[in-house]
């Protein structure tokens, strides 16, 4: 299956690529690692009819303190982010989502701007950002605009990115102190696309929740953060009777899409499980 | 359909070759660059035997357009061990009987002497979860997973 | 290790194809640069079932570097169409257009060529012919096809029925009547695909000149390909020259003569130019041959002990739409063998083989792969029905040595197999009664393990009585030739076609056996239908008994021409006072042997240029040439043993553990025997749990991309162990059986089994494949452990009396 023919453009700047950007889309693209997009122009799914390659952008790629926040490069590898120790530190989630992406070979290529652009509905950085209140940097030329993660994925492979604009970074608010977090997916094989994915952020103090952050990736169009369930936490103790209360509740009110090959109730199923195993995980790690 | 110049730096020599962007660097690195060791499995990036190194890392290259490759450099197979002088992983592989047909091997061979390079004392585990990005259809991946062990414990006795 | 003392043959030596394979330097049919060669593409049908109205190629031949563009129309005139029809009752014979004319029958069938100058090209002149269908209703389950008011898949066949077989030994109905129960099972297996990762692809060289056709091609079975292929493009055998080069992969599907392939050979022709093709990933899904969608039922009439008194078998197959190869197959294979190593006299069985608007079914590693799943589950029904043991049933069925050799209700004769002793050799590495403990105290846990049991009868080298009876075309026999060239290296060759099992390696165990020279010594050289003699090629197991026992035969042949030159050379009156040890010529000495001086070298230097020294009429050279019709049927066996965690809540499943115990008789190479046993379980597990071409209501192929199409990787597959017994057939040439299929219905079987075992104390089973997260859930949905059928539940997991 080869691709259809395009042109190709290589800039070597930021502006560069803005400019080419503004120049062509909606019909010329962007390409980072490409894991996505060129299994999808190899099929001749996708055809654009320019091809603007960031792969040269690379001070795009970085992960650095802003604060309270965690900057990270648009085109940061998710080999880095699963091995950084800043991540690491600051935004455990987020590497350990990082972590089970794919293969060993495709961490080294994609790119966290990739996969969030890509807005595939089980992919795990989207699912992170979402449940972290990330917010995205994007830009065009001669403007820019910051975005709440919340905002930003509106449907499958869908994203409230204009053609034109380009993600530049993704700021994850850091990690506090007595805060564990815990990422569970459950796919076919290793490394597929979850049918279901969960995160989960749990803050306590002397046994007592402060703050529940969850998120369930794979079972809609996009990932969601339910943040009423999670508003309910706080005061609550974090004993293994509230982390299954959490469990089921995140299966009644997670919103699923039906499937031919995955039935919605089977997905409710899968999310009651992976809440119930992220959680119990987060709340062992603080007790320990 | 418009060809351009592409100078690839590949095994340590530049090659200089007319292509489209769109060609791909799997048949680039076959037909342009004369090196048939890299093979095509799928070109959607799920089997892994187009596995190259650039830059050292692993890289499938029915997921690259050649043109992209400009600037880096390119390790394939043919670059890892020669007749009679084997790498410690295609030597353990040999002696493992952990090929058959030899189709995905060049992919996991190039896969392995990066893992193993960043990974020098993996257990089973991460073993089989680096190798899972590669399918055999042949061996059941366990004599592979034996010879991977076996080289990276001859090549931390070596070091 | 070998129950015969060999020197070579189960040698443990590395293989001798590695080198070039681990090193990037093998050749494959795509690393061939062929100058000048142009590049074909196929354009296929988006439809499963259509007529087709209209071709227009205007556009897309006015792109540069497009040649040409071809329909149905001009391979119709170029090529014969394929006519299948052996004269077997109950089969229909049905032919194909080479490329179709006036009917597409599954999504992807091809319906032109397109040949440019490079692939991207061809792709892109592809995208713009213009084809006018005019779609039509698709058949697109069994069932459909059963009902005679369904769509004709083929309009020159009364129905879909493609093949209906059946037979009945002894009284089955009386047995049924009287039984003490009478336990029904069913076994719903999912379409599959062989996926070698090497895709199928070929090129032609056409020489005008010499009016002959050179065709490279990855081919498991050269001759036969080569036969077929002259005859289709009515050229004479000798215009023909096929070469397989190193091949990633076959199993199985690289055995017909497809289409596309032929398509590429007429246009060459044609065109007076080289064109390749190679297959691209999605192709192979879409349009390489598929296998496996069968629906079976038993009924078994048991006594209390769970004797099987009585067995019925009904088979449907979903064939596809066109027959790469006979439909009569499976009942053939599969109703013959079913019974295993179990006594059931009475015994009947009725198979089904309709056609449909898929791809057409090829035979993949095991066609007969659902047989051991079949028997062993309807064993497991029984125990479960009757309250037990499941070995115990097993123990009270099987034939022991004793009973050997056995001839099977249908026929077949099981002889020089071990059933029983890979069965409690199995038993014993996994602990049984251990197992069971550990069984109860984890579902105490809310732990939910099982355990499956599946012993392997495995046909492994089919003879020519066996390919007459089931209409197979071709013979059973395997040709073979060594030459020892004047400096004393070896050459031989057989029919075989390499695709990735060492044959390299394991024949030169063969041959130095024989000889009695090194396997270094020795190169065997295949695939090239000039340099190979005549030979069936690479099916089913065939290769160590029909390859690797011709071409001992044939070395040993060999032998003793080189020893009666050597006796004379040394002025001996009786060449069994000699003996030749890796090329040194020896000679007794009492009780002892003696190195004489002489080597093969100095023998063959003498037959090539002193042929004066030779015996009185001895002719000069020392080549040799041997046929060998195997038995009509050769078995090996196998039990394997499963374990597997079910999670109930999600309906995820981790093989703990996977045992084998095999017997596969002599082993030319334990090295690659192994390999291949690793391999045939890893497809049959991924088989059964991950594998399925899925097709809808519409006939849209749903697994279009690896992505869809699951195979297991690393990360899903256990460890095998695996333990060897080597009991030998006495009727094979140094007691070979072969093997390479077994294993795929072992592990079915195992792990079918294993799942069921896990289930059984919520009171249901799984009886479609693939097993699936989903699937098991839906079975699990809503049920209690503890609900557990018949009086007899807390005896279940202890073992009932032990024969």
């Amino acid at each position: 299956m080869k691709p259809a023919a395009f042109q190709y453009l290589r800039p070597v700047a930021i502006e560069d690529a803005l400019r080419q950007l503004a120049r062509f889309a909606p019909e010329g693209k962007l390409i980072a690692g490409g894991q996505s997009l060129a299994p999808m122009m190899n099929m001749r799914l996708a055809r654009p009819a320019q091809l603007i390659d960031l792969n040269d952008l690379t001070e795009l790629a970085y992960v650095k303190e802003a604060g309270e926040w965690l900057r990270v490069g648009a085109l940061t590898r998710h080999q880095r982010l699963a091995a950084s120790p800043l991540v690491q530190r600051h935004c455990p989630l987020l590497a350990q989502a990082a972590q089970t992406i794919g293969h060993y070979a495709i961490r080294q290529r994609g790119t966290i701007g990739g996969s969030l652009a890509h807005a595939d509905p089980a992919a795990q950085l989207p699912l992170v950002a979402v449940t972290l209140g990330a917010r995205l940097q994007l830009r065009r030329q001669g403007g820019e605009r910051t975005v709440d993660a919340a905002d930003f994925f509106l449907s499958a492979m869908t994203t409230a990115l204009a053609a034109d604009e380009m993600i530049e970074w993704i700021e994850f608010p850091k990690a506090r102190p007595g805060e564990a977090a815990a990422f569970r997916l459950f796919n076919r094989r290793h490394g597929d696309y979850a049918l279901v994915a969960a995160a989960a952020t749990v803050e306590c103090e002397g046994g007592t929740v402060q703050r529940l952050r969850l998120g369930v990736g794979g079972a809609a169009a996009v990932p969601q953060a339910l943040r009423a369930l999670a508003g309910t936490a706080r005061g609550r103790l974090a004993d293994d009777g509230w982390v299954a209360e959490v469990a089921q509740a995140a299966a009644r009110q997670v919103d699923v899409d039906e499937d031919a090959r995955v039935p919605a109730q089977y997905r409710r199923e899968l999310t009651q499980v992976l809440v119930g195993r992220a959680l119990g995980r987060a709340v062992a790690d603080l007790r320990a | 359909m418009d060809q351009q110049s592409i100078t690839l730096t590949v095994n340590g020599r530049n090659i200089e070759f007319a292509a489209e962007p769109r060609k791909l660097l799997s048949d680039a690195l076959r037909e342009d660059c004369g090196l048939t060791g890299t093979h095509v499995g799928c070109e959607h990036g799920v089997c892994g035997a187009c596995t190259v190194l650039v830059d050292g890392q692993p890289v499938r290259a029915c997921l690259t357009f050649a043109v992209q490759m400009e600037g880096h450099e390119i390790s394939t197979i043919e670059s890892i061990g020669e007749h009679g002088a084997l790498s410690p992983l295609q030597q353990a592989l040999h002696e493992t009987h952990g090929l058959q047909c030899g189709f995905c091997t060049p992919g996991i061979v190039m896969t392995f002497e990066a893992f193993l390079r960043a990974n020098p004392d993996p257990g089973e585990d991460e073993i089989r979860d680096a190798l899972s990005g590669n399918l055999c259809r042949c061996t059941g991946y366990q004599n592979i997973v034996a010879a991977i062990r076996l080289a990276a414990a001859r090549l931390r006795e070596a070091a | 290790m070998n129950a015969q003392a060999f020197r070579h043959i189960g040698s443990h030596v590395p293989r001798k194809e590695d080198e070039r394979l681990l090193t990037g330097r093998g050749r494959y049919i795509d690393d061939i640069a062929v100058p000048g060669a142009l590049h074909a593409t196929f354009v296929r049908s988006p439809h499963a079932h259509a007529r087709i109205r209209s071709i227009d190629a205007g556009e897309a031949l006015q792109r540069p570097g497009v040649v040409a563009i071809f329909t149905g129309q001009d391979l119709a005139a170029w090529t014969t169409r394929h006519r299948m029809a052996p004269p077997i009752d109950g089969l229909q014979p049905v032919e194909m257009d080479t490329i179709p004319v006036s009917k597409v029958r599954f999504q992807g069938d091809p319906v032109a060529c397109v040949v440019a100058a490079d692939r991207y090209t061809a792709e892109d002149a592809a995208e713009l012919v213009q084809v006018e269908y005019e779609a039509l209703p698709a058949v697109t389950s069994m069932w459909q096809a059963l009902d005679p008011a369904s769509p004709l898949v083929d309009e020159t066949l009364p129905s879909n029925l493609l093949s209906h077989q059946h037979a009945t030994h002894g009284d089955v109905a009386a047995q049924m009547r009287q039984a003490h129960r009478v336990v029904e099972s069913e076994f719903s297996q999912q379409r599959q695909t062989h996926l070698p990762i090497e895709t199928r692809g070929c090129i032609a060289v056409w020489d005008e000149g010499r009016q002959h056709l050179t065709f490279h091609v990855g081919i498991q079975v050269p001759h036969p390909y080569r036969t077929t292929l002259a005859a289709r493009l009515r050229l004479a055998e000798s215009q023909v020259t096929v070469i397989s080069p190193d091949v990633g992969g076959g199993f199985g599907q690289k055995i017909a003569l497809y289409r596309e392939e032929l398509a590429v050979a007429a246009i060459a022709r044609h065109l007076k130019r080289p064109v390749r093709w190679r297959e691209d990933r999605l192709e192979n899904l879409l349009a390489s041959s598929q296998a496996r969608e069968d629906f079976v039922r038993t009924r078994a009439a048991v006594d209390a002990q769970g004797r099987v008194l009585g067995l019925e078998l009904e088979i449907v197959e979903d064939f596809g739409a066109y027959s790469f190869y006979p439909g009569n197959y499976l009942a053939r294979v599969v109703a013959m063998i079913l019974t295993g190593p179990y006594r059931i006299r009475h015994y009947g069985y009725d198979v089904k083989v309709l056609l449909s608007n898929k791809v057409g079914n090829g035979p993949m590693r095991a066609p007969m792969s659902i047989t051991s799943w079949v028997m062993e589950g309807t064993l497991d029904a029984i125990a479960r029905e009757l309250a037990l043991d499941p070995v115990a049933v097993r123990r009270i069925n099987m034939v022991g040595a004793a009973e050997l050799p056995y001839t099977m209700a249908t026929g077949e004769v099981l002889a020089d197999i071990t059933p029983r002793e890979t069965l409690e050799a199995v038993l014993a590495a996994v602990g049984y009664e251990a197992f069971r403990e550990r069984q109860r105290a984890a579902r105490e846990q809310g732990v939910y393990l099982g355990l499956g049991i599946c012993s392997v009868v495995e046909s492994t080298t089919y003879g020519s009585k066996f390919y007459k009876s089931a209409g197979i075309p071709g013979s059973g026999h395997e040709a073979a030739w060594v030459r020892i060239e004047p400096s004393g290296v070896v050459n031989a060759s057989c029919g075989l076609g390499a695709t990735g099992q060492g044959y390299e390696t394991a024949l030169s165990n063969a041959v130095a056996e024989g000889l009695g020279t090194t396997p270094a010594n020795v190169r065997i050289q295949l695939g090239h239908t000039d340099v190979a003699p005549y030979g069936m090629g690479s099916r089913g197991a065939r290769g160590g008994t029909a390859g690797g026992g011709t071409l001992y035969l044939c070395a040993q042949e060999a032998r003793a021409k080189v020893l009666a030159i050597a006796a004379a050379r040394l002025g001996l009156a009786d060449p069994g006072e000699l003996r030749m040890t890796d090329g040194r010529i020896e000679r007794r000495a009492g009780a002892q042997w003696q190195d004489s001086g002489l080597t093969l070298a100095d023998v063959a230097r003498t037959a090539y240029l002193d042929p004066l020294m030779l015996p009185p009429g001895m002719a000069p050279g020392l080549e040799f040439h041997l046929a060998y019709e195997p038995p009509p049927m050769t078995y090996s066996n196998s039990t394997h043993a499963c374990e597997v965690r079910l999670d109930p809540a999600t309906g995820a499943l981790r093989i703990e553990r996977y045992v084998v115990a095999e017997d596969c008789g002599t082993v030319l190479s334990p090295v690659v025997v192994e390999g291949q046993q690793h391999g045939a379980i890893a497809m049959g597990l991924s088989g059964a749990l991950f594998e399925h071409v899925e097709y809808d209501q519409q006939g849209q192929n749903l697994s279009g991309t690896l992505a869809d199409y699951l195979v297991a990787t690393a990360c899903e597959l256990p460890k095998f162990e695996v333990i060897s017994m080597h009991t030998p057939n006495r009727a094979t040439p140094a007691g070979v059986k072969g093997m390479a299929e077994g294993g795929v219905m072992g592990a079915l079987g195992a792990v079918a089994n294993a799942v069921n075992d896990a289930l059984a104390p919520f009171g249901v089973t799984a009886s479609r494949h693939p097993l699936t997260p989903m699937s098991l859930r839906e079975l699990l949905r809503g049920r209690r452990p503890g609900v557990a059928p018949g009086p007899a539940a807390a005896e279940a997991s202890r073992p009932a009396t032990i024969e």
